[in-house]
């Protein structure tokens, strides 16, 4: 072996081991950076993040990814009391007319800014002017004001005892408090930088986009004193880093629980639930008491359901039971319900409830549908083949329907496909249709003004149009109650109507058990987000 | 040759193109968009229309395709609607997951199919040649996803040898790298390895009997040499075929593999964006994927001519 050959070969073993330790760098320095396994959560949610502006959209991943980053003047508690969060002390003036709150002291951002009034207020604007419940608040505000850089209050045109609920509640967009910099884009346009002062920090390195997200705790977060409660108290990261891994398949997302690749699963399939049962390593939990009600909407612009006959024979054709068996099988994780606020919630009450004692009565239904004059026309029901309940559901009252001599029409997509259509407001035989079936989060639907189905605003409100003059004047009144029993009081009034008028039918409500390992406590049970600050691992 | 090589290079240009028009189209003729699906269920009509009309997608359909096109012609795949994220950023984020699988995969059922069919074909007719056949059947019959589960629940949940899901890149060491693609290579490899399996054992088969390798066999010729050396060299225009159209199928069959084995390649990319109807992220990985196709293709036909001397360009 020549001396040259040697050294060649040696370079070449210097140069190879130089490659790989460069290659393998950036692993090791992860492996340093990294948060121990016992001090990070790794939690499998019910879909992908796909927009990180939680107000620029009302879809949930985005406001579990807000929850984690950004901080909220008041917040629902355990109890769905809203409590305050950002804010220290409030008040309403004589008149009712001024709210005045004031931060708490110490609030910063993760980038170490203090959080001021100015950044309050425009974020409370960017949120309004994407909510509903936000733009029915600002009907009635004429100015929101700086008093000073911890102060501001809202100035009204008249008493609007909705307003601190507004603020705190959790149906989408929540009203996340973020940098007056982010704050002041158009609302029609995304953010493009991801800075709060919540208990977590967004880590974008870390950040895979459609793959996994990743949260390290905000060593400067400043929590209530309080104890923690759902979006309420105390916020206290007990964990270093919190991960949402996306997982498009449930049957890997289960092996991966129960092997302990990942510690949270939000929506096993609830066929799945027995094998989950069975895993003494797993503990199975109700996070969100109020869960969810399907419900199918009715077209109020085109016959036959103009015609509130039409609507009601639909009140009497469906039974509750048939859609809840199909989709959920377990009675232990469903109920039937026929108040037009959900059930198990405050607002919940059993005015005009008749049709539901009697429900189904396909003849009754038949004899509403002559009666509205429906003589045979095609009746065009939108159906989501790729969701399991939307699928099964359209497939029973397409069924129900063509029981009692209905000639419907089934048009089948995916559920971008409905979506789509369904803001089609032409004729069912020009690319409209008739019938369309999805579900709302029982806490929105708990109140009137959050859930925008319930609007019966005409061509304002939401898909299907309905228009009622008495609902609108209630649901006013309903906002500008102060007591609990008032409001309660109301919501009779509104559901009486309602069920006279029929701007929906419900197809019963369930609840969705989430499944973790044992080792992972304190988890707080709240509708419309899940938590990650008070989450251990032991 | 080389003008050969380079007629076809520009024919790969043509079929890109081909493909981003009809892709561009079917996408965009077909029901739903983003706008709705971004706006969320609770978003209003208005809401919707004016998501829509931020994001360019109530412009006529031309202006669309020449916005999308001009800015491909420059090498610009366009940037994600939801993500903000270049697209070329994502597909750079995601290919080594789907190129360390595809690897894997083609290598594992290679070895195998090729060991398998060879050995199928020298002992035609008994035992050997019928357990391979059966398994190869067996092994092309059953759906992918449904090895991907079984292997799970065997390997990963019962005896804990290996993970249920998830990537780790090469950097973070070999063994993290390979103990997660084992369970997917095998679940994605056995159709290939009964395919190739299958083809080899045919091709070899004629080969046999022809008269030169009685000839070898008569002179004394080693088992091994003949088969290997001998006889599968002149099997394997249609071996090499085959595996050309197996690295091609493979496409479809990552999509599901990465799917049930969580790991978050091309695959996965392109499924999430159909759902959602990022056009960007889906014209551009299709348009990546015509292209592999295409030039996988060209290699193949290059390799006729090393395989079979008579072949030439």
């Amino acid at each position: 072996m020549t001396k040259r050959a040697a050294s060649s070969r040696r370079t070449f073993l210097k140069t190879g081991l130089a490659a790989t330790a460069a290659v393998a760098a950036p692993g090791r320095l992860t492996a340093q950076t990294t948060p121990a396994a016992a001090k990070t959560v790794r939690a499998v949610m019910h879909g992908d993040l796909t927009v990180l502006d939680p107000i620029w959209t009302t879809a949930n991943m985005s406001a579990y990814h807000g929850a984690m980053l950004y901080d909220t003047l008041f917040g629902i508690d355990g109890n769905l009391e809203t409590k305050p969060q950002m804010v220290s002390k409030w008040g309403l003036s004589d008149d009712k007319k001024t709210w005045t709150f004031e931060l708490r002291d110490g609030l910063k951002f993760t980038d170490g800014t203090a959080l001021t009034s100015d950044d309050v207020i425009a974020s409370l604007r960017r949120w309004a002017a994407r909510d509903g419940a936000g733009q029915h608040m600002m009907q009635r505000v004429s100015e929101i004001a700086k008093k000073d850089d911890r102060t501001l209050a809202f100035i009204l045109k008249e008493p609007y005892g909705y307003l601190v609920d507004a603020l705190g509640k959790t149906s989408t967009p929540v009203c996340y408090i973020m940098r007056k910099k982010e704050a002041e884009t158009n609302p029609m346009e995304k953010i493009t930088a991801y800075v709060g002062s919540g208990p977590f920090t967004f880590n974008e390195t870390e950040t895979k986009q459609g793959a996994r997200y990743v949260y390290d705790r905000n060593p400067n977060y400043v929590p209530r004193a309080e104890p923690a409660s759902g979006l309420a108290g105390g916020k206290i990261a007990k964990v270093d880093r919190v991960i949402f891994e996306n997982m498009a398949d449930s049957q890997t997302a289960l092996a991966a629980l129960q092997a302990g690749e990942i510690d949270f699963y939000e929506t096993p399939p609830i066929d799945l639930i027995g094998q989950l049962e069975g895993d003494k390593n797993l503990t199975l939990e109700v996070m969100n008491k109020t869960g969810n009600i399907g419900w199918l909407r009715m077209n109020f612009l085109h016959p036959p359901f103009n015609n509130v006959d039409a609507r009601r024979a639909m009140l009497y054709l469906l039974n509750q039971e048939d859609f809840m068996k199909a989709s959920f099988g377990n009675a232990k994780y469903y109920n039937k319900c026929s108040s037009n606020f959900g059930c198990g919630v405050p607002m919940q009450n059993d005015a005009n409830i008749g049709w539901f004692k009697e429900a189904p009565n396909p003849a009754k239904a038949k004899e509403l549908l002559q009666k509205a004059g429906y003589k045979g026309e095609p009746i065009l029901l939108m159906q989501a083949t790729n969701i399991d309940f939307m699928r099964n559901s359209a497939d029973l009252v397409a069924g129900a329907l063509r029981a009692i001599g209905v000639n419907v029409q089934v048009a089948a997509s995916d559920w971008g496909g409905v979506v789509n259509r369904r803001a089609v407001k032409a004729a069912p035989d020009q690319g409209g249709w008739n019938l369309f079936i999805t579900w709302a989060d029982g806490n929105a639907v708990s109140n009137p003004i959050a859930l925008a189905g319930h609007a019966a605003t005409g061509e304002k409100a939401w898909f299907g149009w309905p228009s009622d003059a008495k609902n609108e004047e209630l649901r006013d009144k309903w906002a500008v109650a102060g007591s609990l029993a008032e409001k309660q009081a109301i919501a009779r009034e509104l559901q009486d109507n309602a069920w006279n008028f029929v701007p929906h039918v419900w197809l019963g409500q369930w609840v969705a058990p989430t499944a973790r390992r044992k080792n992972l406590t304190g988890m707080l049970a709240v509708p419309g987000v899940i938590p990650f600050w008070n989450v251990a691992k032991t | 040759m080389l003008a050969f090589i380079i007629r076809r290079l520009a024919s790969t240009v043509l079929v890109m193109a081909l493909v981003g028009v009809f892709i561009f189209l079917l996408l965009h003729l077909s029901p739903g968009d983003a706008a709705a699906i971004i706006a969320g269920d609770n978003a209003t009509g208005e809401q919707i229309a004016s998501i829509r009309k931020s994001l360019g997608l109530d412009d006529p359909l031309h202006v669309q395709f020449w916005r999308w096109a001009a800015r491909v012609l420059v090498g610009d795949l366009g940037i994600s609607i939801f993500s903000n994220v270049p697209v070329a950023t994502l597909i750079g984020q995601r290919i080594w997951p789907t190129l360390s699988l595809s690897f894997t995969t083609i290598v594992l059922a290679v070895t195998l199919a090729v060991g398998a069919g060879v050995l199928a074909a020298w002992k035609a007719g008994s035992w050997i040649d019928r357990v391979v056949m059966i398994l190869s059947v067996v092994s092309f019959s059953v759906p992918v996803f449904v090895v991907g589960y079984v292997l799970i629940y065997v390997f990963a949940i019962t005896l804990r040898w290996l993970p249920v899901q998830g990537y780790t890149p090469i950097a973070e060491g070999l063994w993290p790298w390979a103990r997660h693609l084992v369970l997917p290579s095998v679940a994605l490899g056995l159709a290939y390895v009964a395919l190739i399996a299958r083809i080899t054992r045919t091709a070899m088969l004629d080969v046999l009997a022809e008269d030169y390798m009685r000839t070898a066999r008569a002179k004394g010729v080693a088992t091994g040499p003949m088969l290997f050396k001998h006889a599968l060299k002149s099997a394997g225009v249609p071996i090499v075929t085959v595996i050309g159209i197996g690295i091609a199928l493979l496409i479809g069959g990552v999509v599901i593999t990465e799917t049930v084995f969580n790991i978050p390649g091309i695959g996965r990319l392109v499924v999430d964006a159909i759902a959602k109807r990022d056009y960007p992220i889906i014209q551009g990985v299709i348009l990546l994927f015509s292209g592999v196709y295409v030039i996988v293709n060209l290699l193949v036909d290059l390799s006729y001519s090393l395989l079979d001397p008579r072949i030439r360009y």
